[in-house]
């Protein structure tokens, strides 16, 4: 009895060791779709869920959409609401995907790296295959990760007057940050 | 009974039956004239948009639209008395026009502002242009002269109608697309309870906790658990559970300086706007997250 407990509890220690696993639950996501007729609708969040396989280059992250903070109160509702994000029936905005050449990245060394990293973006449960230019910087064992990219709304059904007015951008820049 | 009093008994009778009947619908709401007086309008906008009447203290100045049918009631009496109904068909007309143009413009800015629908003409119903019509017939019909004057005070109505309500609701607007958050520090606080409590009670039943704490502010007090402070100066406090379940903060970036020297196990007190719960796939865990925090002092 005793062996195995002092087995299991070994493997869970190695395992956290040795785990290619990193993970974050706060990595910030922001978005910017202001135009020059409005320059309201942009948010941030920062309590991203996000994890970063150093050994297979995989990569995933979660935001709760209601947790995009809004300066102004009503994008912030309106944003939430079912003409745009549907928020009540669908909670959160993923990624997964792959980081390529993930061998070409030295996460025991101090560095910065380019990164593509392909993948899939869910947004109202429409998935898009996207791909992401990115960095890596790796220091002192913090590996930081940093992507700006922009998506075009119209692939996630996201449509509307306020759209083709030019109130919010067609296609609005996203940049993520997230420290392991 | 001539043609002109005939006419006029009808557009009476059409205006008075179709102020009830569907104007517009917006979503599964359907509205007629009636819901302005009633009040029903905004809470409609209110409900189903998020939109705000932009005047609640002149709410009882829309009583004034019940004259529309009861107007029309007593124009009918008084062509059948043959008394001049020139002034109260004029009224019924001019108030009906411009209740129909400010329900035609309003649903044209939810579409324009906010994106409800992809045009306005999927919410407006042909009861709306069958009023508008009346409208026009019974001031047009209302005696056999003064036509220029009749013809002068419909366009008049409509045009004052038409800008006065842009020139509204472009200052509102603007009021509203100003309007900032105000500090989390001086808005009134809905709950104040226990990190555990909170978890456990969001762990017990998400989607009654969901639905009563979502985006109230609440004062969360417990012993810090994870804190991490990133290199944009924001600091992140984070109380977990044995499964792994958390609540986590992201505070304020002015709250730096206070937060900085926060450890993890220290007693400490926050205030936010609570974003639910959402169950995490990459950790198989439930986090409730929190927005706009502040370190309590109060």
């Amino acid at each position: 009895m005793k062996k195995t407990i002092l087995f299991i509890a070994l493997t869970i220690i190695a395992g956290s060791i040795f785990a290619q696993k990193k993970t974050t639950t706060s990595a910030t996501v922001s978005f910017d779709a202001t135009t020059p007729k409005d320059a309201q609708p942009k948010a941030e969040n920062k309590t991203v869920i996000g994890s970063l396989d150093t050994k297979t280059g995989a990569v995933a992250f979660e935001a709760a959409v209601k947790n995009f903070s809004f300066a102004n109160p009503k994008m912030q509702e309106h944003f939430n609401s079912s003409n745009w994000m549907q928020s009540d029936s669908f909670p959160r905005f993923t990624f997964t995907g792959k980081i390529e050449k993930i061998n070409k990245i030295k996460f025991n060394k101090d560095g910065t790296y380019s990164a593509k990293v392909t993948g899939d973006l869910k947004v109202k449960n429409i998935s898009k295959k996207t791909i992401i230019p990115g960095q890596i910087t790796v220091l002192n064992g913090k590996i930081t990760v940093v992507a700006n990219f922009t998506i075009k709304l119209s692939d996630y059904n996201i449509t509307g007057q306020p759209i083709d007015g030019g109130k919010v951008s067609k296609e609005p820049n996203i940049t993520m940050k997230a420290e392991f | 009974m001539t043609t002109l009093n005939k006419t006029h008994i009808i557009a009476s009778l059409v205006l008075l039956i179709t102020f009830f009947l569907p104007w517009v619908v917006w979503k599964d709401a359907s509205l007629s004239g009636n819901d302005m007086p009633v009040g029903q309008f905004f809470a409609a906008a209110r409900e189903k948009f998020g939109v705000d009447n932009p005047f609640p203290q002149f709410s009882i100045v829309f009583k004034i639209f019940w004259l529309i049918p009861a107007a029309a009631v007593v124009v009918i009496a008084f062509v059948l008395l043959t008394k001049n109904t020139f002034w109260l068909a004029a009224a019924a007309g001019l108030l009906s026009l411009s209740l129909v143009l400010v329900y035609f413009l309003f649903s044209n800015n939810l579409v324009n502002q906010l994106g409800v629908s992809k045009s306005v003409w999927s919410m407006v119903k042909p009861w709306l242009f069958i009023q508008a019509l009346a409208a026009v017939t019974i001031v047009l019909s209302a005696g056999e002269e003064k036509w220029l004057l009749k013809s002068g005070l419909i366009l008049v109505t409509a045009s004052a109608t038409f800008f006065g309500f842009n020139m509204i609701s472009k200052q509102v607007e603007k009021k509203i697309m100003e309007e900032t958050y105000e500090s989390t520090d001086n808005v009134k606080t809905d709950f104040t309870l226990g990190a555990n409590d909170l978890l456990k009670e969001f762990m017990a039943n998400d989607s009654a906790a969901n639905k009563k704490y979502r985006e109230k502010v609440l004062v969360v007090k417990g012993a810090a658990g994870d804190v991490e402070i990133k290199t944009d100066s924001t600091v992140i406090i984070k109380f977990s559970d044995s499964t792994g379940s958390y609540i986590v903060f992201s505070l304020d970036k002015d709250q730096f300086e206070k937060a900085k020297n926060i450890k993890a196990g220290d007693a400490v007190s926050l205030k936010g706007s609570c974003s639910g719960s959402v169950y995490s796939e990459i950790l198989s865990t439930t986090s409730i997250s929190f927005k706009r925090v502040i370190i309590n002092n109060k």
